[in-house]
Protein backbone atom coordinates (compact mmCIF):
# COMPACT_ATOMS: atom_id res chain seq x y z
CA UNK A 1 0.00 0.00 0.00
CA UNK A 2 1.27 3.26 -1.11
CA UNK A 3 0.04 6.79 0.09
CA UNK A 4 -1.34 8.72 -2.99
CA UNK A 5 -2.00 12.51 -3.55
CA UNK A 6 -5.16 13.97 -5.72
CA UNK A 7 -3.20 17.43 -5.76
CA UNK A 8 -5.50 20.06 -7.61
CA UNK A 9 -7.87 18.84 -5.09
CA UNK A 10 -5.47 20.27 -2.29
CA UNK A 11 -5.79 23.70 -0.52
CA UNK A 12 -2.82 23.86 1.09
CA UNK A 13 -4.17 23.60 4.97
CA UNK A 14 -1.10 21.75 5.30
CA UNK A 15 -2.90 19.63 8.39
CA UNK A 16 -1.65 16.50 6.61
CA UNK A 17 1.90 17.34 7.12
CA UNK A 18 1.13 17.96 11.34
CA UNK A 19 -1.31 15.07 11.25
CA UNK A 20 1.76 12.43 10.13
CA UNK A 21 4.20 14.16 12.34
CA UNK A 22 1.60 13.18 14.95
CA UNK A 23 1.77 9.43 14.16
CA UNK A 24 5.72 9.21 13.68
CA UNK A 25 6.35 10.78 17.28
CA UNK A 26 2.91 11.81 19.19
CA UNK A 27 3.71 15.88 19.35
CA UNK A 28 2.15 18.49 16.66
CA UNK A 29 4.74 19.96 14.73
CA UNK A 30 5.59 19.39 10.90
CA UNK A 31 9.50 18.59 10.83
CA UNK A 32 8.85 15.11 11.44
CA UNK A 33 6.13 14.29 8.89
CA UNK A 34 6.62 11.79 6.26
CA UNK A 35 5.16 14.36 3.55
CA UNK A 36 6.11 17.57 3.06
CA UNK A 37 4.19 20.61 1.42
CA UNK A 38 5.87 22.17 -0.92
CA UNK A 39 5.30 25.69 -1.88
CA UNK A 40 6.43 28.62 -4.76
CA UNK A 41 3.99 31.12 -2.47
CA UNK A 42 4.12 34.18 -5.17
CA UNK A 43 3.43 31.52 -8.14
CA UNK A 44 0.30 30.07 -5.62
CA UNK A 45 2.33 26.70 -7.02
CA UNK A 46 2.24 23.76 -4.16
CA UNK A 47 2.02 20.24 -3.91
CA UNK A 48 3.11 17.16 -1.70
CA UNK A 49 6.00 15.02 -1.42
CA UNK A 50 5.75 11.65 -0.24
CA UNK A 51 9.00 9.85 1.50
CA UNK A 52 8.85 6.53 0.31
CA UNK A 53 10.84 3.97 1.49
CA UNK A 54 13.12 4.23 -2.04
CA UNK A 55 11.47 6.67 -3.77
CA UNK A 56 10.34 10.09 -3.38
CA UNK A 57 6.45 10.67 -4.91
CA UNK A 58 5.44 13.91 -5.88
CA UNK A 59 1.62 14.85 -6.24
CA UNK A 60 2.26 17.90 -8.56
CA UNK A 61 -0.66 20.14 -9.97
CA UNK A 62 0.93 18.98 -13.58
CA UNK A 63 -0.03 15.07 -12.02
CA UNK A 64 2.33 12.15 -10.01
CA UNK A 65 5.78 11.38 -10.52
CA UNK A 66 8.28 8.91 -8.40
CA UNK A 67 11.89 10.33 -8.06
CA UNK A 68 14.91 7.88 -7.15
CA UNK A 69 17.75 8.76 -4.67
CA UNK A 70 19.78 11.65 -5.76
CA UNK A 71 17.42 12.37 -8.76
CA UNK A 72 15.88 15.96 -8.65
CA UNK A 73 13.06 18.12 -10.26
CA UNK A 74 14.57 20.88 -12.81
CA UNK A 75 13.25 24.37 -10.99
CA UNK A 76 12.65 22.83 -7.43
CA UNK A 77 13.73 25.41 -4.72
CA UNK A 78 15.68 24.76 -1.76
CA UNK A 79 12.48 23.67 0.24
CA UNK A 80 12.37 20.10 -1.57
CA UNK A 81 15.34 18.88 -0.01
CA UNK A 82 15.12 18.68 3.32
CA UNK A 83 12.37 15.72 2.78
CA UNK A 84 15.24 13.04 2.10
CA UNK A 85 16.16 12.71 5.59
CA UNK A 86 12.80 12.15 7.06
CA UNK A 87 11.12 8.72 8.15
CA UNK A 88 9.47 7.00 5.02
CA UNK A 89 5.64 6.37 5.36
CA UNK A 90 4.41 3.59 7.06
CA UNK A 91 0.64 4.52 6.09
CA UNK A 92 0.27 4.67 9.71
CA UNK A 93 0.05 0.75 9.88
CA UNK A 94 -0.36 0.55 12.87
CA UNK A 95 -3.40 2.99 13.00
CA UNK A 96 -6.51 0.99 13.26
CA UNK A 97 -8.54 3.88 11.54
CA UNK A 98 -6.44 4.43 8.87
CA UNK A 99 -3.90 6.84 8.26
CA UNK A 100 -3.96 9.83 10.16
CA UNK A 101 -3.40 12.32 7.16
CA UNK A 102 -6.09 10.68 5.10
CA UNK A 103 -8.74 11.23 8.26
CA UNK A 104 -7.77 14.81 8.69
CA UNK A 105 -7.23 15.96 5.47
CA UNK A 106 -10.82 17.98 4.86
CA UNK A 107 -10.52 17.88 1.01
CA UNK A 108 -10.35 14.16 0.33
CA UNK A 109 -7.08 14.61 -1.09
CA UNK A 110 -5.31 11.61 -0.10
CA UNK A 111 -5.80 7.96 -0.36
CA UNK A 112 -4.32 4.61 -0.45
CA UNK A 113 -3.73 2.53 -3.51
CA UNK A 114 -2.04 -0.70 -3.83
CA UNK B 1 -4.64 22.74 34.12
CA UNK B 2 -1.95 21.65 31.55
CA UNK B 3 -0.41 24.02 29.23
CA UNK B 4 2.00 22.30 27.24
CA UNK B 5 -1.02 20.89 24.43
CA UNK B 6 -1.50 24.59 23.62
CA UNK B 7 1.27 26.70 24.89
CA UNK B 8 5.14 27.10 24.78
CA UNK B 9 4.51 29.35 28.01
CA UNK B 10 6.53 31.80 27.14
CA UNK B 11 5.84 35.49 26.02
CA UNK B 12 8.59 37.70 24.36
CA UNK B 13 9.00 41.61 25.47
CA UNK B 14 10.55 43.92 23.35
CA UNK B 15 11.74 47.27 24.24
CA UNK B 16 12.40 48.94 21.06
CA UNK B 17 13.45 52.19 23.05
CA UNK B 18 15.89 50.41 24.17
CA UNK B 19 16.29 47.73 21.67
CA UNK B 20 16.14 44.79 24.03
CA UNK B 21 14.16 41.56 24.11
CA UNK B 22 13.18 39.56 27.09
CA UNK B 23 11.15 37.10 27.99
CA UNK B 24 8.41 35.96 30.90
CA UNK B 25 6.41 32.77 31.74
CA UNK B 26 3.11 32.75 30.51
CA UNK B 27 1.75 31.77 33.82
CA UNK B 28 -1.48 29.46 34.46
CA UNK B 29 -3.18 32.73 36.43
CA UNK B 30 -3.21 34.02 33.28
CA UNK B 31 -4.95 31.70 31.18
CA UNK B 32 -6.76 30.84 33.67
CA UNK B 33 -8.33 34.33 33.50
CA UNK B 34 -8.03 34.77 29.53
CA UNK B 35 -7.62 31.52 28.19
CA UNK B 36 -5.55 32.78 25.39
CA UNK B 37 -5.81 35.04 21.88
CA UNK B 38 -7.12 38.48 22.91
CA UNK B 39 -8.18 37.29 25.93
CA UNK B 40 -4.57 37.84 27.11
CA UNK B 41 -3.62 40.75 24.72
CA UNK B 42 -6.13 42.38 26.62
CA UNK B 43 -4.49 41.83 29.67
CA UNK B 44 -1.18 42.64 28.21
CA UNK B 45 -2.46 45.85 27.03
CA UNK B 46 -3.68 47.19 30.30
CA UNK B 47 -0.46 46.00 31.98
CA UNK B 48 1.68 48.13 29.77
CA UNK B 49 -0.42 50.52 28.58
CA UNK B 50 1.97 53.73 29.27
CA UNK B 51 4.12 52.23 26.31
CA UNK B 52 2.04 52.54 23.66
CA UNK B 53 1.68 48.52 22.98
CA UNK B 54 1.72 46.53 19.87
CA UNK B 55 0.92 42.81 21.29
CA UNK B 56 0.40 40.19 18.63
CA UNK B 57 -0.72 36.50 20.22
CA UNK B 58 -1.42 33.30 19.17
CA UNK B 59 -4.93 31.43 20.24
CA UNK B 60 -5.59 28.83 23.10
CA UNK B 61 -6.30 26.28 19.60
CA UNK B 62 -3.72 27.87 17.48
CA UNK B 63 -1.45 25.60 15.59
CA UNK B 64 -3.20 22.33 17.28
CA UNK B 65 -5.64 19.82 15.53
CA UNK B 66 -8.87 22.08 16.36
CA UNK B 67 -10.41 23.26 12.85
CA UNK B 68 -9.68 26.60 11.88
CA UNK B 69 -6.87 26.56 14.54
CA UNK B 70 -4.80 28.86 12.18
CA UNK B 71 -5.47 32.05 13.86
CA UNK B 72 -3.59 34.55 15.84
CA UNK B 73 -4.33 38.37 16.77
CA UNK B 74 -2.44 41.42 16.52
CA UNK B 75 -4.20 43.83 19.73
CA UNK B 76 -3.32 47.48 19.80
CA UNK B 77 -4.75 51.07 19.86
CA UNK B 78 -6.47 51.87 17.16
CA UNK B 79 -5.19 54.85 15.24
CA UNK B 80 -8.44 55.41 13.36
CA UNK B 81 -10.79 54.73 16.20
CA UNK B 82 -8.78 55.49 19.60
CA UNK B 83 -9.26 52.31 21.22
CA UNK B 84 -8.15 48.65 21.30
CA UNK B 85 -8.87 46.38 18.39
CA UNK B 86 -8.31 43.04 17.63
CA UNK B 87 -7.09 42.08 13.89
CA UNK B 88 -7.06 38.57 13.03
CA UNK B 89 -4.15 37.03 11.33
CA UNK B 90 -4.28 33.44 9.19
CA UNK B 91 -2.77 31.36 7.01
CA UNK B 92 0.81 29.91 8.68
CA UNK B 93 1.84 32.58 10.12
CA UNK B 94 0.26 32.45 13.59
CA UNK B 95 1.21 28.48 14.13
CA UNK B 96 4.59 29.37 12.95
CA UNK B 97 4.79 31.99 16.04
CA UNK B 98 3.95 29.57 18.36
CA UNK B 99 6.18 27.15 16.99
CA UNK B 100 9.13 29.41 17.07
CA UNK B 101 8.41 29.12 20.99
CA UNK B 102 6.58 32.41 21.90
CA UNK B 103 3.15 32.30 22.54
CA UNK B 104 3.00 36.43 22.71
CA UNK B 105 4.69 39.00 21.29
CA UNK B 106 5.05 42.51 23.50
CA UNK B 107 6.32 45.44 21.58
CA UNK B 108 6.67 48.21 23.37
CA UNK B 109 7.53 52.08 22.95
CA UNK B 110 9.72 52.75 19.59
CA UNK B 111 12.81 52.26 18.08
CA UNK B 112 14.93 55.40 16.60
CA UNK B 113 16.10 53.98 13.54
CA UNK B 114 13.98 50.80 11.20
CA UNK B 115 14.20 47.26 12.86
CA UNK B 116 12.83 44.31 12.21
CA UNK B 117 11.94 41.25 14.85
CA UNK B 118 13.26 37.84 13.78
CA UNK B 119 12.04 35.36 15.96
CA UNK B 120 12.92 31.32 15.02
CA UNK B 121 13.98 28.48 17.37
CA UNK B 122 13.61 30.17 20.69
CA UNK B 123 15.20 32.85 19.67
CA UNK B 124 14.61 36.37 19.29
CA UNK B 125 16.90 39.17 17.25
CA UNK B 126 16.15 42.43 17.15
CA UNK B 127 18.01 43.57 13.32
CA UNK B 128 18.36 46.77 11.62
CA UNK B 129 16.15 47.33 8.99
CA UNK B 130 17.29 50.40 6.63
CA UNK B 131 18.19 48.22 3.55
CA UNK B 132 13.58 47.59 3.36
CA UNK B 133 12.31 50.86 5.02
CA UNK B 134 10.96 52.71 1.92
CA UNK B 135 10.58 49.32 0.15
CA UNK B 136 7.16 47.50 -0.98
CA UNK B 137 5.95 45.00 0.99
CA UNK B 138 6.69 42.41 -2.23
CA UNK B 139 10.33 43.24 -1.90
CA UNK B 140 10.40 43.00 1.52
CA UNK B 141 9.46 39.73 1.94
CA UNK B 142 11.42 38.89 -0.80
CA UNK B 143 14.93 40.32 0.94
CA UNK B 144 13.83 39.02 4.70
CA UNK B 145 13.57 35.39 3.25
CA UNK B 146 16.75 36.23 0.84
CA UNK B 147 18.48 37.65 4.16
CA UNK B 148 17.18 34.76 6.62
CA UNK B 149 17.93 31.65 3.88
CA UNK B 150 14.29 30.20 4.15
CA UNK B 151 11.36 30.24 1.60
CA UNK B 152 8.57 29.28 4.66
CA UNK B 153 9.44 32.43 6.84
CA UNK B 154 6.15 33.66 7.64
CA UNK B 155 5.54 37.49 8.04
CA UNK B 156 3.85 40.59 9.72
CA UNK B 157 5.31 43.60 7.12
CA UNK B 158 4.34 46.85 6.39
CA UNK B 159 4.49 49.08 3.27
CA UNK B 160 5.39 52.48 2.32
CA UNK B 161 1.75 53.65 3.73
CA UNK B 162 2.03 52.33 7.02
CA UNK B 163 5.48 53.68 7.34
CA UNK B 164 4.44 57.11 6.72
CA UNK B 165 1.85 56.03 9.43
CA UNK B 166 -1.46 56.47 7.39
CA UNK B 167 -4.66 55.36 8.61
CA UNK B 168 -5.37 54.14 5.38
CA UNK B 169 -2.54 51.36 5.68
CA UNK B 170 -2.57 47.84 6.99
CA UNK B 171 0.01 45.53 8.20
CA UNK B 172 0.42 42.41 5.42
CA UNK B 173 0.81 38.80 6.21
CA UNK B 174 2.96 37.79 3.65
CA UNK B 175 2.45 39.20 0.11
CA UNK B 176 -0.99 39.37 0.67
CA UNK B 177 -2.59 42.29 2.47
CA UNK B 178 -4.63 41.12 5.83
CA UNK B 179 -7.90 41.79 7.41
CA UNK B 180 -6.72 45.11 9.15
CA UNK B 181 -8.88 47.30 8.34
CA UNK B 182 -7.99 49.86 11.72
CA UNK B 183 -4.55 50.85 10.37
CA UNK B 184 -2.91 48.79 12.86
CA UNK B 185 -0.10 48.85 10.02
CA UNK B 186 0.40 52.58 10.68
CA UNK B 187 0.97 51.32 14.79
CA UNK B 188 3.99 49.07 13.09
CA UNK B 189 5.20 52.30 11.34
CA UNK B 190 5.37 54.65 14.55
CA UNK B 191 7.53 52.13 16.26
CA UNK B 192 9.52 51.82 13.25
CA UNK B 193 9.08 47.91 13.18
CA UNK B 194 9.11 46.70 9.71
CA UNK B 195 8.19 43.62 10.18
CA UNK B 196 8.23 40.41 11.78
CA UNK B 197 9.65 37.33 10.75
CA UNK B 198 9.15 33.82 11.95
CA UNK B 199 9.77 30.33 11.40
CA UNK B 200 8.88 27.43 14.37
CA UNK B 201 10.43 24.36 14.14
CA UNK B 202 9.40 23.63 17.61
CA UNK B 203 6.48 21.16 18.48
CA UNK B 204 3.44 21.04 20.79
CA UNK B 205 2.08 17.89 23.20
CA UNK B 206 -1.46 16.31 21.98
CA UNK B 207 -4.13 15.32 24.76
CA UNK B 208 -5.47 11.62 24.46
CA UNK B 209 -8.33 11.71 22.43
CA UNK B 210 -7.72 15.29 20.75
CA UNK B 211 -6.81 14.28 17.57
CA UNK B 212 -9.80 12.04 16.81
CA UNK B 213 -12.29 14.59 18.44
CA UNK B 214 -10.86 17.52 16.35
CA UNK B 215 -11.40 14.78 13.50
CA UNK B 216 -14.92 13.94 14.59
CA UNK B 217 -15.45 18.00 14.40
CA UNK B 218 -13.61 18.40 11.38
CA UNK B 219 -16.17 16.20 9.67
CA UNK B 220 -19.54 17.44 10.97
CA UNK B 221 -17.86 20.77 9.93
CA UNK B 222 -17.50 19.26 6.36
CA UNK B 223 -21.04 18.10 6.57
CA UNK B 224 -22.44 20.50 7.98
CA UNK B 225 -23.70 24.61 6.59
CA UNK B 226 -20.91 24.56 4.42
CA UNK B 227 -21.51 21.75 2.55
CA UNK B 228 -21.56 22.28 -1.21
CA UNK B 229 -20.23 25.24 -0.81
CA UNK B 230 -16.65 25.91 -2.74
CA UNK B 231 -14.83 28.79 -2.39
CA UNK B 232 -14.35 32.61 -1.81
CA UNK B 233 -16.71 33.13 -4.81
CA UNK B 234 -19.62 30.78 -3.15
CA UNK B 235 -18.58 33.22 -0.27
CA UNK B 236 -19.05 36.16 -2.48
CA UNK B 237 -22.15 34.71 -3.86
CA UNK B 238 -23.81 34.55 -0.56
CA UNK B 239 -23.02 37.86 0.95
CA UNK B 240 -24.45 40.00 -1.62
CA UNK B 241 -21.34 40.95 -3.87
CA UNK B 242 -22.16 42.81 -6.72
CA UNK B 243 -22.29 40.20 -10.04
CA UNK B 244 -19.95 41.64 -11.82
CA UNK B 245 -17.50 41.57 -8.97
CA UNK B 246 -18.54 38.22 -8.55
CA UNK B 247 -17.69 37.67 -12.04
CA UNK B 248 -14.39 39.37 -12.56
CA UNK B 249 -13.05 36.98 -9.16
CA UNK B 250 -14.81 33.92 -11.26
CA UNK B 251 -13.42 34.46 -14.71
CA UNK B 252 -9.20 35.15 -12.65
CA UNK B 253 -9.38 32.63 -10.15
CA UNK B 254 -6.82 29.68 -10.17
CA UNK B 255 -6.93 27.76 -7.14
CA UNK B 256 -8.75 28.71 -3.70
CA UNK B 257 -6.41 27.96 -0.56
CA UNK B 258 -7.02 27.21 2.77
CA UNK B 259 -5.03 28.71 5.92
CA UNK B 260 -3.37 25.87 8.08
CA UNK B 261 -5.97 23.13 9.14
CA UNK B 262 -9.35 25.14 7.78
CA UNK B 263 -11.92 23.18 6.49
CA UNK B 264 -13.31 25.90 3.99
CA UNK B 265 -11.15 27.41 1.37
CA UNK B 266 -11.73 31.11 2.03
CA UNK B 267 -8.94 32.36 -0.21
CA UNK B 268 -8.83 32.81 -4.20
CA UNK B 269 -5.54 33.26 -6.05
CA UNK B 270 -6.42 35.00 -8.88
CA UNK B 271 -4.06 35.46 -12.07
CA UNK B 272 -4.26 38.18 -14.73
CA UNK B 273 0.01 37.90 -15.80
CA UNK B 274 -0.96 34.23 -17.39
CA UNK B 275 -3.74 32.25 -17.71
CA UNK B 276 -6.02 31.08 -14.23
CA UNK B 277 -5.30 27.21 -15.32
CA UNK B 278 -2.05 26.89 -15.56
CA UNK B 279 -0.64 25.09 -13.53
CA UNK B 280 2.81 24.58 -14.37
CA UNK B 281 5.78 25.35 -12.02
CA UNK B 282 7.91 27.48 -14.75
CA UNK B 283 5.25 30.22 -15.38
CA UNK B 284 5.29 33.88 -14.75
CA UNK B 285 7.07 34.72 -11.56
CA UNK B 286 4.04 36.55 -10.31
CA UNK B 287 1.17 35.62 -12.07
CA UNK B 288 -1.28 37.28 -9.69
CA UNK B 289 -2.31 37.45 -5.96
CA UNK B 290 -4.03 35.97 -3.03
CA UNK B 291 -7.33 37.49 -2.33
CA UNK B 292 -9.02 37.24 0.92
CA UNK B 293 -11.05 40.17 1.78
CA UNK B 294 -13.82 40.04 -0.81
CA UNK B 295 -15.50 42.92 0.34
CA UNK B 296 -11.70 44.96 -0.82
CA UNK B 297 -11.73 42.85 -4.15
CA UNK B 298 -15.35 43.92 -4.77
CA UNK B 299 -14.90 47.31 -3.21
CA UNK B 300 -11.91 48.34 -6.42
CA UNK B 301 -14.19 46.56 -8.67
CA UNK B 302 -16.83 49.04 -8.03
CA UNK B 303 -14.65 52.21 -8.07
CA UNK B 304 -13.85 50.95 -11.29
CA UNK B 305 -10.57 49.55 -11.39
CA UNK B 306 -9.12 46.27 -12.21
CA UNK B 307 -9.30 44.99 -9.35
CA UNK B 308 -6.66 42.04 -9.54
CA UNK B 309 -4.54 44.85 -10.99
CA UNK B 310 -5.55 46.94 -8.22
CA UNK B 311 -5.76 44.74 -5.39
CA UNK B 312 -1.69 44.09 -6.06
CA UNK B 313 -0.88 47.55 -5.87
CA UNK B 314 -2.51 47.83 -2.44
CA UNK B 315 -0.84 45.05 -1.17
CA UNK B 316 2.60 46.00 -2.46
CA UNK B 317 2.11 49.56 -0.72
CA UNK B 318 0.61 48.31 2.74
CA UNK B 319 -3.38 50.14 1.75
CA UNK B 320 -6.55 48.85 2.87
CA UNK B 321 -8.14 47.86 -0.33
CA UNK B 322 -11.46 49.64 0.69
CA UNK B 323 -9.71 52.74 1.60
CA UNK B 324 -8.16 52.46 -1.90
CA UNK B 325 -11.43 51.80 -3.44
CA UNK B 326 -12.89 55.21 -1.52
CA UNK B 327 -10.45 56.95 -2.98
CA UNK B 328 -10.71 55.71 -6.23
CA UNK B 329 -6.90 55.03 -6.34
CA UNK B 330 -4.27 53.36 -5.16
CA UNK B 331 -1.41 55.72 -4.53
CA UNK B 332 -1.31 58.79 -2.71
CA UNK B 333 -4.15 57.35 -0.12
CA UNK B 334 -5.14 58.68 2.97
CA UNK B 335 -7.70 58.55 4.23
CA UNK B 336 -9.58 55.09 5.88
CA UNK B 337 -12.63 53.86 4.64
CA UNK B 338 -14.72 53.91 7.93
CA UNK B 339 -14.60 50.23 8.71
CA UNK B 340 -12.72 50.38 11.58
CA UNK B 341 -13.85 48.79 14.80
CA UNK B 342 -12.67 46.34 17.57
CA UNK B 343 -13.26 43.28 15.44
CA UNK B 344 -12.30 43.26 11.50
CA UNK B 345 -15.12 43.84 10.01
CA UNK B 346 -13.44 41.87 6.55
CA UNK B 347 -15.06 39.23 8.52
CA UNK B 348 -19.15 39.14 7.30
CA UNK B 349 -22.10 39.48 9.66
CA UNK B 350 -23.07 35.91 7.85
CA UNK B 351 -22.15 33.13 5.71
CA UNK B 352 -24.34 30.55 4.11
CA UNK B 353 -26.89 31.17 6.50
CA UNK B 354 -25.18 30.63 9.57
CA UNK B 355 -24.75 34.27 11.35
CA UNK B 356 -26.55 35.37 14.78
CA UNK B 357 -26.55 39.15 14.32
CA UNK B 358 -24.97 41.76 15.22
CA UNK B 359 -24.48 40.79 18.90
CA UNK B 360 -23.88 37.09 18.01
CA UNK B 361 -20.97 38.07 15.56
CA UNK B 362 -19.18 40.17 17.73
CA UNK B 363 -19.05 37.52 20.66
CA UNK B 364 -18.02 34.79 17.51
CA UNK B 365 -15.61 36.81 16.76
CA UNK B 366 -14.39 37.62 20.13
CA UNK B 367 -14.23 33.96 20.87
CA UNK B 368 -12.38 33.43 17.24
CA UNK B 369 -9.83 36.39 18.75
CA UNK B 370 -9.52 34.34 22.08
CA UNK B 371 -9.38 30.44 20.53
CA UNK B 372 -7.50 31.40 17.31
CA UNK B 373 -10.18 29.97 15.30
CA UNK B 374 -10.01 31.61 11.65
CA UNK B 375 -12.39 34.33 12.15
CA UNK B 376 -14.56 33.27 8.67
CA UNK B 377 -15.04 29.68 9.65
CA UNK B 378 -16.23 30.97 13.26
CA UNK B 379 -18.99 33.04 11.25
CA UNK B 380 -19.66 29.87 8.69
CA UNK B 381 -19.66 26.62 11.09
CA UNK B 382 -21.74 26.67 13.53
CA UNK B 383 -21.25 23.33 14.57
CA UNK B 384 -18.45 25.03 16.17
CA UNK B 385 -20.54 25.25 19.37
CA UNK B 386 -19.68 26.37 22.72
CA UNK B 387 -20.36 23.27 24.15
CA UNK B 388 -18.03 22.39 21.43
CA UNK B 389 -15.27 24.54 22.71
CA UNK B 390 -15.84 23.76 26.25
CA UNK B 391 -15.26 20.66 25.93
CA UNK B 392 -12.02 20.51 24.02
CA UNK B 393 -10.45 23.31 25.89
CA UNK B 394 -11.41 20.89 29.02
CA UNK B 395 -9.65 17.95 26.83
CA UNK B 396 -6.84 19.89 25.70
CA UNK B 397 -5.48 21.43 28.86
CA UNK B 398 -6.94 18.32 31.22
CA UNK B 399 -8.79 21.01 32.74
CA UNK B 400 -11.89 19.54 33.83
CA UNK B 401 -13.31 22.55 35.59
CA UNK B 402 -13.57 24.97 32.57
CA UNK B 403 -16.89 26.12 32.12
CA UNK B 404 -19.27 27.49 29.81
CA UNK B 405 -20.15 30.28 31.98
CA UNK B 406 -15.89 31.05 31.86
CA UNK B 407 -15.84 30.95 28.43
CA UNK B 408 -18.64 33.70 28.18
CA UNK B 409 -16.83 35.50 30.61
CA UNK B 410 -13.72 35.56 29.19
CA UNK B 411 -15.43 36.56 25.78
CA UNK B 412 -17.81 39.31 27.60
CA UNK B 413 -14.58 41.26 28.64
CA UNK B 414 -13.13 41.10 25.37
CA UNK B 415 -15.75 42.99 24.09
CA UNK B 416 -16.06 45.28 26.65
CA UNK B 417 -12.68 46.21 27.01
CA UNK B 418 -12.53 46.98 23.22
CA UNK B 419 -15.35 48.70 23.21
Amino acid sequence: MDLKVDSLKCTGCRICEFACNYHQDETISSIGSSLMFYFEEKKNYYGMMVKRAKTLYLGRPEGEQLLKPGEQIEGAGASAKPILLRVACDCCADEDDGPLCVRACPYGVLSLEG
Amino acid sequence: MELMNNYKETILIVDLDAKQCDTESLSEDMVAAGLGGAGITTALYEQYKDRDPLIIGTGFFTGTFMPGGCAGVVSAKSPVTGKLCHVPFGGYAAVELKLTGFDFVVVLGSSDSPVRLWLHDGLSDLDDAADIWGKDVWDSVDKIREAYGDEMIQLLVIGPAAEAQSKASQFSVNYWGSFDKSALGAVFGAKKLKAIALRGLDSLDVAEGFFGACVDLKNAICAGAISGKYGLKDIAKDIGIDAGAIEKLASMTHRNNAAYNCPYAAAAFVKYNEAPTAVDMKGHPAPGCLITDIQGFAALHGAGLDAGQAMEQCFRQGIEPEAAAKAGKTDGVSADAGKAGAFSTAVPVSIFGSGQGDAGWQKRQALAAVLGIDPMLMVMAPEITEAKIVELVQMSAEWDDFSAEELDRIASAVIAKSA
